[in-house]
């Protein structure tokens, strides 16, 4: 033993009355630094439940869990991350993946407490000292775990566009197709949102995967249209997407259409194993229509063994998607691929036969144990304004129903569309097509009630319908068409004011006195279509139970009041392609559980 | 720094030059000229400073990365050189006679990626890991989630639900085809 250590304990005293070197009050005056990683926040409203945090946690700390008050709807799963303090390394890994950066890590650090089971609690629902902290760990700025951006999609340059039908989008390539896919965090808020609940992530996580037979597979449970849905869908998912939120929505329609594009029909049967293994029933189903409805619930029903057959008034397969989407979005060769599989199972379809006219619905009834409908709006509704029955006054439909039968329609040099949504820029962008087909300047002018922010056509349609030289000038309400010497002249409107009232009940307003002519030698009404529901007989309109808007009252199965008449697509929901193939699946279930009662 | 860095360029064989700003630069070596870079560095040009000894696990392409941060304290400028070796048989030339206390940072090295460094002393002794027993945990191979899960017993009554499983039960329970019921994930 040294002199130092005897001497030792009584020099310390020597410091008793130097100030100490621990701190009095630990708890306020030793704040963390400014990006210290201390205990969780959540602005609960703004996450979305989406669990990337609990998928990241190499501790396994976080659960996600239902928290009273807080709903689940589409874009929210309703759960909230509940986090175990005995696991967690204040990693901040959650943080930094957070979807809507909702989560952050305030700069606290100091928490003291008897029971253990407090430390497992739900940031921003359970309160706590720190949750107005503004210091603490947040994702920097720049800094990204995953690519907030879409990979863009090539597309034809306008000029190269706009004078011909061939498909304007080019479709990804394999690079481009996984380097999307890798931006998916399987969430799963998309196929809670998607009409027919597809499973998006899981054929997302296939292209990543580089297996896209098992992407076909997947896809096929839910929606026999890959090819269609892929190229024209109202992606209705993506806007719920969690990426969306920091970045881009994953493309999930473009997704959908890479895995179809890379596979030949030929090889479907195969992959699909079907065809081989359906064990045949004796019962035989009626479809009316061979639209996404129609095509739908046959696909199904013949995957459950029945006999099915398609009666379709026009002579070829497809309905609205066929006869209504111009062929620059969809060209025919993808829907005659999705259509042949279908048919390649042993559907029937009798073409030109129109129910109602050439068959009845009662013969159909006699005939077949269970008869299907989905049969669209095909009738072109009218503003009835004076001079809207001039002959060169035309529906938006009638004129796409001509271009895809492949005949001559008239084209005028000045032509005025009269409406807002998606299938007026359909109308609008073909009619600029065939004039520069034609020879003629390109004189097409869309106009509508709704002013630009509220038109309900899409985004993308109207920026392109400008870049290909249309006219969109929306606002105005249509008052008449001037005719002289039996020639249309033009379209008088009136200032549109407002198209909702505060119920939100259409009620337009308008400002008389601001006026508007369009001159133009042609006009197209493109306002809306409705139902031709003719061939449903006065002695079953009897027996089929209607709402007060005319429209044919189902249960979930999508069965009316008479037991074997099923109805589905865009005369009960919709209007677009996806619903008619989820109305169509679930009335393919609901035949099958009718018929086997 | 623009002249330095030419100099070492026709020297060195440096097969990889990012500059981040005019005070920071990053230089790739190979691994049998980076310790006569790192001293020709610390004698020649003045980098005197050792700020960290770091390693990256490139695992697809079998590769180990080393980064010697050095830094220039009269200039204010630092480099950094990167060192590519094999991930097989990781081995380095240790620098801890250059700067003593990179002995440090190579022990670290050894226990989280399982780097050799020769020589460098207590290199074996555990540095954070007491008793570890699997394979180096900064190995990109190395399962952080199965690890712990194995390692640490959940609190008991703690309960997650599947974000999927849960939108379906609460959407659209009608179209359930699923054999889980309540959406909660197997424990
Ligand atoms: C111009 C235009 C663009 C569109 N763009 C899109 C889009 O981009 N994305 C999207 O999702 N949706 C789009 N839609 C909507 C979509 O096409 C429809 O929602 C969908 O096709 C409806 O499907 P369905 O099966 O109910 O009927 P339809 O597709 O309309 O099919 C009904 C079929 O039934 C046949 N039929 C009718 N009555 C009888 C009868 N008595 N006897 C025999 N056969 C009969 C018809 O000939 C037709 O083939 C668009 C529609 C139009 C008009
Ligand atoms: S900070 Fe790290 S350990 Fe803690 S909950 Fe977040 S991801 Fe898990
Ligand atoms: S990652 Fe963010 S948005 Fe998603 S559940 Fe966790 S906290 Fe909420
Ligand atoms: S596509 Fe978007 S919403 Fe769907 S699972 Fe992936 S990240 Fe989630």
């Amino acid at each position: 033993m040294s002199l130092k250590d005897v001497l030792l304990p009584f020099l310390a005293w020597g410091k008793v009355f130097k100030n100490p070197v621990t701190i009095k009050d630990p708890f306020n005056d030793r704040p963390g630094s400014a990006r210290y990683r201390g205990f969780h926040k959540n602005d609960i409203e703004a996450c979305i439940g989406c669990g990337a945090c609990e998928e990241i946690c190499q501790n396994a700390a976080i659960d996600m869990v239902p928290v009273k008050g807080i709903e689940t709807k589409d874009g929210d799963s309703g759960l909230r991350p509940m986090v175990d303090y005995g696991r967690c390394c204040w990693c901040a890994l959650c943080v930094d993946v957070c979807s809507t950066n909702s989560l952050n890590l305030s700069n606290e650090y100091t928490w003291v407490e008897n029971d253990p089971d407090k430390f497992r609690y739900i940031p921003g629902v359970d309160k706590k000292d720190w949750d107005n902290n503004e210091l603490g760990w947040k994702k920097p700025e720049n800094y990204d775990l995953n690519e907030p951006f879409r990979i863009q999609m090539e597309e034809l340059k306008p000029e190269k566009r706009d004078s011909s039908f061939i498909e304007f989008v080019k479709g990804y390539s394999k690079e481009q197709a996984e380097a999307e896919a890798d931006r998916c965090i399987d969430c799963g808020l998309c196929t809670a949102t998607c009409p027919a609940h597809m499973a998006i992530p899981e054929y997302i996580k296939a292209i990543r995967n580089d297996d896209l037979e098992e992407g076909l597979r997947i896809m096929y449970e839910t929606n026999p249209l890959p090819e269609i849905c892929g190229r024209i869908c109202t992606h209705k998912c993506e806007t719920v997407c969690a990426m969306g939120h920091k970045g881009d929505a994953l493309s999930i329609r473009w997704l959908k259409r890479y895995i179809a594009d890379q596979i030949p029909e030929s090889k479907y049967k195969d992959i699909l194993n079907q065809g081989n293994d359906i064990s045949p029933k004796s019962k035989k189903i009626a479809i009316i229509g061979s639209g996404p409805a129609g095509l739908s619930a046959a696909y199904y029903l013949t995957n459950l063994g029945y006999k099915t057959k398609i009666f379709e008034a026009l002579p070829e397969a497809g309905g609205m998607m066929r006869y209504g989407i111009p062929e620059y979005r969809l060209p025919y060769d993808q829907i005659d691929k999705d259509v042949k599989y279908i048919l390649s199972l042993g559907v029937e379809i009798e073409y030109n036969i129109k129910i109602g006219k050439d068959i009845s619905l009662e013969e159909l009834g006699k005939e077949y144990d269970a008869v299907f409908a989905g049969t669209g709006l095909h009738l072109g509704r009218s503003t009835r304004i004076p001079g809207a029955e001039h002959e060169n006054v035309y529906f938006a439909t009638d004129l796409l129903r001509e271009i895809s039968l492949g005949n001559d329609i008239h084209v005028g040099n000045k032509i005025v569309v009269i409406g807002g949504g998606n299938v007026a820029m359909d109308i609008t962008r073909s009619l600029v097509r065939l004039q520069n087909q034609k020879n003629i300047k390109v004189d097409v002018t869309a106009t509508s009630l709704e002013s630009e922010d509220i038109m309900p056509a899409d985004r993308e349609e109207i920026d392109e319908s400008r870049e290909e030289k249309a006219i969109i000038d929306p606002g105005w309400g249509p008052k008449e068409i001037e005719i002289k010497d039996g020639k249309i002249k033009g379209l008088r409107t009136i200032k549109c004011l407002s198209v909702f009232d505060d119920e939100g009940r259409f009620n337009p307003k308008f400002d008389e006195k601001d006026k508007k002519f369009f001159e133009a030698d042609m006009v197209v009404e493109s306002i809306g279509q409705g139902m031709d529901l003719t061939y449903i007989s006065e002695d079953i309109k009897t027996m089929v139970k209607f709402s007060d808007r005319g429209r044919i009252i189902v249960n979930k199965d999508f069965q009316s009041s008479l037991d074997w008449f099923f109805v589905g697509g865009d005369i009960i929901e919709g209007p677009d392609v996806i619903h008619g193939i989820a109305n169509g699946h679930k009335a393919a279930k609901g035949i099958d559980k009718f018929l086997n009662k | 720094m623009e002249n330095i860095i030419k100099s070492l360029e026709e020297k060195f064989n440096i097969s990889e030059v990012i500059k981040k700003s005019d005070n920071l630069n990053i230089l790739t070596v190979d691994k049998k000229l980076a310790m006569s870079l790192i001293i020709y560095l610390k004698e020649i040009e003045k980098f005197s400073h050792l700020v960290m000894l770091s390693a990256v696990d490139w695992l697809e392409d079998g590769k180990f990365q080393l980064s010697y941060i050095l830094n220039n304290p009269e200039k204010k400028i630092d480099l950094i050189i990167r060192v590519f070796i094999s991930r097989e048989k990781p081995e380095m030339e240790s620098i801890h006679k250059i700067w003593v206390h990179a002995a440090t940072d190579q022990r670290e090295l050894k226990e989280m990626y399982g780097i050799e460094f020769p020589e460098s002393p207590r290199l074996n002794d555990d540095f954070l890991l007491e008793g570890w027993d699997n394979i180096p945990p900064m190995r990109r191979d190395f399962d952080t989630l199965k690890y712990s899960e194995e390692t640490f017993f959940p609190r008991p009554g703690r309960q997650t639900y599947e974000t999927k499983e849960y939108m379906k039960e609460k959407m659209y329970p009608d179209e359930k085809n699923s054999k889980n019921k309540k959406g909660l994930k197997d424990a």
